[in-house]
This record gives C-alpha cells, sequence and structure tokens, in this order.
C-alpha cells in the first residue's frame, strides 16, 4: 500500500518530467540554425519545389500548430518520417534500441557482478594489497575515457591475440536465446557473448570503479556504526555482520546511485557503439546528427530521456523497499 | 568565503594524503605544459613530414613484412622483405600517419582540453550557482520551475545531449592568437589556437544544473537560520543577503562539485572530438580517433593522447578527493558527480 502510493505519486512526476522530455526534443530543431527544408530538398531545388517540400511536411505551420500535431502523433507511436531514408523514425529507433539495450544492460551486469564484492572486500580488508588493488583500479577506471579503453581492448584482444571479434553485432539475443532454448543450439549464443564482450567491459569499467569506490566507502561508514559492534556482540560469525548486516544498508546509496547513473551508462553506450561499430541508438543518434535528421534525433532523444524516467521510478519502487525509513514525500 | 578553519582542514589533508600531493604536482604539470606549450614543443604540432610517418616511439621496433611481386622469366614469384623502422630520438612519442610528431601533439591537446574543461566548468557553475541560489532562498515558483527542470535536463544523457547540440549547432570554431608567438617569443609553432566555442558552451549548458542543485540545497538550509533572519531585521536586502550570507557558505561544496566536473568535462570534450564535433584538430580525442584506423600497424597514434587523458583526468580525480576528504566528508560520490 504504502509503496503504491509512492509509485502512483512517482508515476505521475514521470509524466510530467517525459512531456518537459517531448518539449526539449521537440524545440531542439527550432534554435538549431538553418531550416529543416534545406536539409530534405535537394540542393537545387527550386523555391516552389521548396514550398511544396514544405507544405507536405507542415513545416510552414505556425510553431503551436507543429508541436500539437507532434505530440498528437506520439500518442499514435508516430514520430514522423526520417528525412533521409524515407522510413518511420520510430520503426528506425525501435529496431535500434534492442541492441543498445542489450549493450547497457551487459556493462551494468559486469560493473554489478565485479563492483559490489570488490567494494566489501576492499572495506573489510582495509590498507591490504587488496585493498590498495581495487582503489588503482577504481581510481584508473574513473579515468578511463571508455571509447579509448575499446579501442584499447580492441587492440590488445582482437589484433595482438585475435581472441574476440572487433566490431559489430552478427545476432541479437533474441535470436541466440530463440536457438539455444528451442534447438538447443549454443553456437549463437557463444557468438553472441564474443561479439559483446570487449563494449560492455570497455562501457562497464567507468561504472565498475564508480560503484567500489562507493561501496568501499558506504561499507567503511556502516562497519564503524554502533550496531555493528552490537551484532557482533551476539556472536555473529564475521561474514554474515559484513554481508547480511553491513551491505544490507550500504546498498541503499549504492541502488540511488545506480539510477541516477543509467543515464550516462546510455550516454556512454552511444560512444561504445561508435567504436565498435555497433548498429545501435548511439549510432543512428551520430549518423542522424550528422545528416539533420531532425525526426530521428528527436525520437531518440525522446526515447533515451523517456526510458530514463521509467528506469528510475523502477529504482525508487526499489530503494523504497530496501528503505523502510523512505519518506512519502 | 573559505575559513581558516577549512584552510587548516585542507592543509592537514594534504599533508597526510601522498596521493593529494600527486595529484597536485600532476596538475602543475599540465597546467605549465598547457601554459608553455609552444616553448616545450620539440615539434610544430602541425607540420607534417610524409618521410617520418608513422615512426613508432623510442624504445619500440617495428617490423614490417612488405611482399612484392615481380615477374622472373615469365613466372610470378613473391619476395617477402622484412623491413624494421627504428624509433627516431627526434620523435620521442613517434609519429602519425603524416609524420606530425605525437609528443608536440599531445602537449597542444593539453590546451585545448585545459581550457573547454575550466571554461565550460565556469559557465556552468556561474549559471548554475546563481540561479540555485535564488531558487532555494525564495524557495516560491522560481524554484519549483529549477527542480522541474533540472529533472527534464537529468533525463537526458549530458553526452547525447552534447552530440545533439553541438552537432546541430555546428563547432563555432574560435581563432585566439598565441601570445608567445604572436609576441616573438618562439617561431615556427602554430600562430593562433583554436578554440571549440560550441564545446564549452554545452559543457556548461548540460552541466549547469548539477551545480543549481548543490546550490539550491545550501540556500534552502540557510534560509531559515537566525542570523539571517537577523540579517532581514537590520534591513539587508534579499540580493544583499544571497551575496554576503548564503553565497559563502555554498563556496565549499559548489568547489568539490567543480572539481569533478572538470574531470566529467576532460572525457566530454575527448568523445565529441573523438566523434569529430568539436572542431579543432589539436585535441587528444582527435588524435585517438585518427591514430584508430592504424590501429594494427602504428598503434601508439591512439595510445599515447589516451595516456594523457587518463593522466590528467586521474589528477583532477585525486584533487576531488583530497577537497572532499578535507571540506565535506557527508558527500556522497555519484550523487555528486555528473555523468560523463
Amino acid at each position: 500500500m504504502r509503496i503504491a502510493r509512492f509509485l502512483a505519486k512517482r508515476s505521475l512526476h514521470g509524466l510530467f518530467v517525459v512531456w518537459g522530455v517531448v518539449t526539449t526534443a521537440f524545440l531542439l530543431r527550432f534554435v538549431a540554425p538553418g531550416s529543416a527544408i534545406s536539409v530534405v530538398a535537394p540542393i537545387d531545388a527550386t523555391p516552389e519545389m521548396k514550398e511544396a517540400i514544405a507544405l507536405e511536411l507542415g513545416l510552414n505551420k505556425p510553431l503551436y500548430v507543429q508541436y500539437a500535431e507532434y505530440i498528437a502523433g506520439l500518442f499514435r507511436g508516430d514520430m514522423g518520417y526520417s528525412y533521409v531514408s524515407n522510413t518511420e523514425a520510430s520503426t528506425r529507433i525501435f529496431s535500434k534500441l534492442p541492441a543498445t539495450l542489450e549493450l547497457a544492460f551487459a556493462g551494468t551486469l559486469i560493473a554489478i557482478v565485479l563492483s559490489i564484492p570488490l567494494g566489501v572486500i576492499s572495506a573489510t580488508r582495509r590498507n591490504t594489497p587488496a585493498d590498495y588493488g581495487a582503489t588503482l583500479f577504481s581510481l584508473l577506471g574513473i579515468s578511463t575515457p571508455n571509447f579509448w579503453l575499446g579501442i584499447m581492448l580492441v587492440l590488445v584482444f582482437a589484433v595482438e591475440f585475435n581472441l574476440f571479434p572487433t566490431s559489430r553485432r552478427p545476432i541479437g539475443l533474441d535470436v541466440a536465446m530463440a536457438s539455444l532454448l528451442f534447438e538447443f543450439n549454443v553456437d549463437p549464443i557463444v557468438r553472441w557473448l564474443s561479439h559483446i564482450i570487449l563494449p560492455a567491459v570497455a562501457l562497464g569499467t567507468y561504472f565498475t570503479a564508480l560503484i567500489t569506490r562507493l561501496t568501499r566507502s558506504e561499507m567503511l561508514d556502516e562497519l564503524g556504526k554502533t550496531y555493528i559492534n552490537a551484532v557482533r556482540a551476539k556472536g555473529i560469525p564475521e561474514v554474515l555482520v559484513q554481508y547480511r548486516h553491513a551491505l544490507r544498508n550500504a546498498l541503499i546509496p549504492v541502488v540511488t546511485v545506480l539510477g541516477l547513473q543509467l543515464g550516462s551508462v546510455i550516454g556512454g553506450a552511444v560512444i561504445t557503439e561508435a567504436v565498435f561499430s555497433w548498429p545501435g541508438l548511439g549510432t543512428l543518434i551520430i549518423n542522424a546528427v550528422n545528416a539533420r535528421d531532425w525526426p530521428i534525433i528527436q525520437g531518440s532523444l525522446i526515447v533515451i530521456g523517456s526510458g530514463f524516467v521509467i528506469v528510475n521510478i523502477g529504482v525508487d519502487a526499489l530503494y523504497a523497499y530496501l528503505n523502510p525509513e523512505i519518506d512519502n514525500e | 568565503m573559505i575559513s581558516p578553519r577549512t584552510l587548516r582542514n585542507l592543509k592537514t589533508e594534504f599533508r597526510r594524503s601522498s596521493l593529494a600531493q600527486l595529484g597536485v604536482l600532476l596538475m602543475l604539470v599540465i597546467i605549465a605544459t598547457a601554459v608553455f606549450a609552444p616553448f616545450i614543443a620539440p615539434h610544430n604540432p602541425t607540420e607534417q613530414d610524409l618521410e617520418q610517418a608513422h615512426l613508432p616511439p623510442v624504445g619500440v621496433t617495428i617490423t614490417e613484412n612488405n611482399s612484392t611481386s615481380e615477374m622472373v622469366d615469365g613466372e610470378m614469384t613473391i619476395v617477402m622483405e622484412e623491413e624494421t623502422i627504428n624509433a627516431s630520438a627526434a620523435h620521442p612519442l613517434g609519429t602519425d600517419s603524416l609524420g606530425r610528431d605525437m609528443l608536440s601533439r599531445v602537449i597542444y591537446g593539453t590546451r585545448t582540453s585545459l581550457i573547454v574543461s575550466l571554461l565550460g566548468t565556469a559557465i556552468a557553475a556561474t549559471f548554475g550557482v546563481t540561479v540555485g541560489l535564488i531558487a532555494g532562498y525564495y524557495n516560491n515558483w522560481i524554484d519549483d520551475t529549477l527542480m522541474r527542470t533540472a529533472d527534464v535536463m537529468l533525463a537526458f544523457p549530458s553526452l547525447v545531449l552534447a552530440i545533439a547540440l553541438v552537432g546541430v549547432w555546428g563547432s563555432a570554431s574560435i581563432a585566439v592568437p598565441d601570445p608567445f608567438v604572436a609576441l616573438g617569443f618562439v617561431q615556427d609553432m602554430p600562430e593562433t589556437f583554436t578554440l571549440p566555442g560550441t564545446v564549452i558552451l554545452v559543457a556548461g549548458l548540460v552541466n549547469w544544473v548539477w551545480f543549481a542543485r548543490v546550490a539550491r540545497g545550501e540556500a534552502l538550509s540557510i534560509r531559515s537560520q537566525e542570523y539571517v533572519k537577523a540579517a532581514h531585521a537590520t534591513g539587508a536586502d534579499n540580493p544583499f543577503i544571497i551575496r554576503k550570507h548564503v553565497f559563502p557558505n555554498s563556496v565549499t561544496p559548489v568547489l568539490v562539485l567543480a572539481t569533478l566536473l572538470v574531470a566529467s568535462v576532460v572525457l566530454l570534450e575527448s568523445a565529441l572530438s573523438f566523434l569529430g564535433f568539436s572542431g579543432t584538430t589539436l585535441s587528444w580525442g582527435f588524435d585517438i580517433a585518427q591514430g584508430r584506423q592504424y590501429l594494427a600497424s602504428s598503434w601508439w597514434i591512439a595510445m599515447v593522447p589516451g595516456i594523457a587523458i587518463v593522466l590528467a583526468v586521474i589528477s583532477i580525480n585525486l584533487i576531488g578527493d583530497w577537497l572532499r576528504d578535507a571540506l565535506d566528508p557527508e558527500m556522497d560520490e555519484g550523487e555528486s558527480r555528473g555523468g560523463a
């Protein structure tokens, strides 16, 4: 009940933010120099031709009419037609989305699986070589640009040792999983894994380092609190003290930061895609920006922004569950 | 603004932490490199010399297998020739595909990186702190508008928003004359230095929200304090109170945040340059992009500028850790860190 009311409130707020995201994405075209017509029209187009194109795309209507029509279109799932490829923008965007989500998910998974144990080990064995190693790793990790790390991974693991392919995504996770489950064929999933491992590591390293640092400092905080002494005094084994009691509380801020950082996971995925020719939203956006393909730019921004809002409502719900003290405000 | 106690904390922490000392030392080297680039660089970073292209860094020898086919007595034979390319002492970090000196390019890249990150952060801080203080202090409709705007801004990954803005606005490169060259202290160095105007502006635009949030929080907590009420009672007007009482209290957390953001703008600038959006060709990110094409043969072209980025960001992060440990033990990592 408590969580349900909390969720309802957050969803209402989320709806507002999505409206803001849509409006920002829409207005972006109007603060950019150059008219959209010149993007679509051929270079040698006559004024009459331009006029006709503007009429067809509705570009000569007043701003508020275009805005209303754009929002009405969004409700129907219509984001307009790509100026360049003459396909529906929404079709193009949603066909690229799985690749980006796979990459972001794989990167986040690596980060969560590695960083929390690393942070705990670092905190519980403070000032040992293990702690120094983890601290050095996390300092390097938060200081390394992921696109450069990606190139260096390619250099070492693809060019020098030829262990993994350098780029591209020959097969989607959905297809790979389907053939694993229905045909008991492991080859496609292995192929998928071998292609995603380098980009996922390149993307995930920054977040691994960030969460390691955070987990370490939160664990140190918790382990220094008096309730830990009380738990120890009861004779609870140290492993349980650390993992069941201290870690549970230390994870609360970690979850918050994970939610806040999701946006930058997508931002990181955009540039990682550029390094690995990964056919996702990032590659789509970069090409669209270069071609001034407005429906694609606007649509991608809306999809990414709305996705962030939805995921953060989920994170907030998780947060409310982890922390019974949470304020309903 | 910065109390004697704060200064004392800073000093104590600096003496205690060798990492803080390392960070400051590195930063001093970086600043000196950026300022005195024309004196330090052994070559003009834009000077091409195709005879000297693809030279490896000192200590590295490259062997290349060249196969040429020859017609001998009407039969085709393939002759394998092994060619060794030795490093040259004139180019300690090697040369790129056009024979430009990598060391000089990395030295000049320091300028781009440092200027963009400092100016970008300064724009974000000035705008963000002003809006944040006003919003938090008055706590009225301005505050509501700010917080909602912040929520919308934070829904966009800053890199994606930056790509969209820089991409559609163009790079707006500003050529600034290099004072050392203009005054005749050095010859044979680039006469102007290209500032990527849009990148600086966009770095400010996508990051001001972080400052606004922090400043607002401080203003909110201070507005109901006794001494602010006392200032009111003595007839001080609101702008005066904000300047004299509220602003000084926000300086410390803003400083810590600014350090983190300088690091994230260094990464943002390199990413935009890597993607070819920044309009300057003397940038670490740009060199990584051009080196990527020759990864299999001349790997150092992509590797060297990346190491420079890592060193610069490590230095800023070490300084950030020092400031945070000394000034603000309550601040959490990540909550304050703008995503790169």
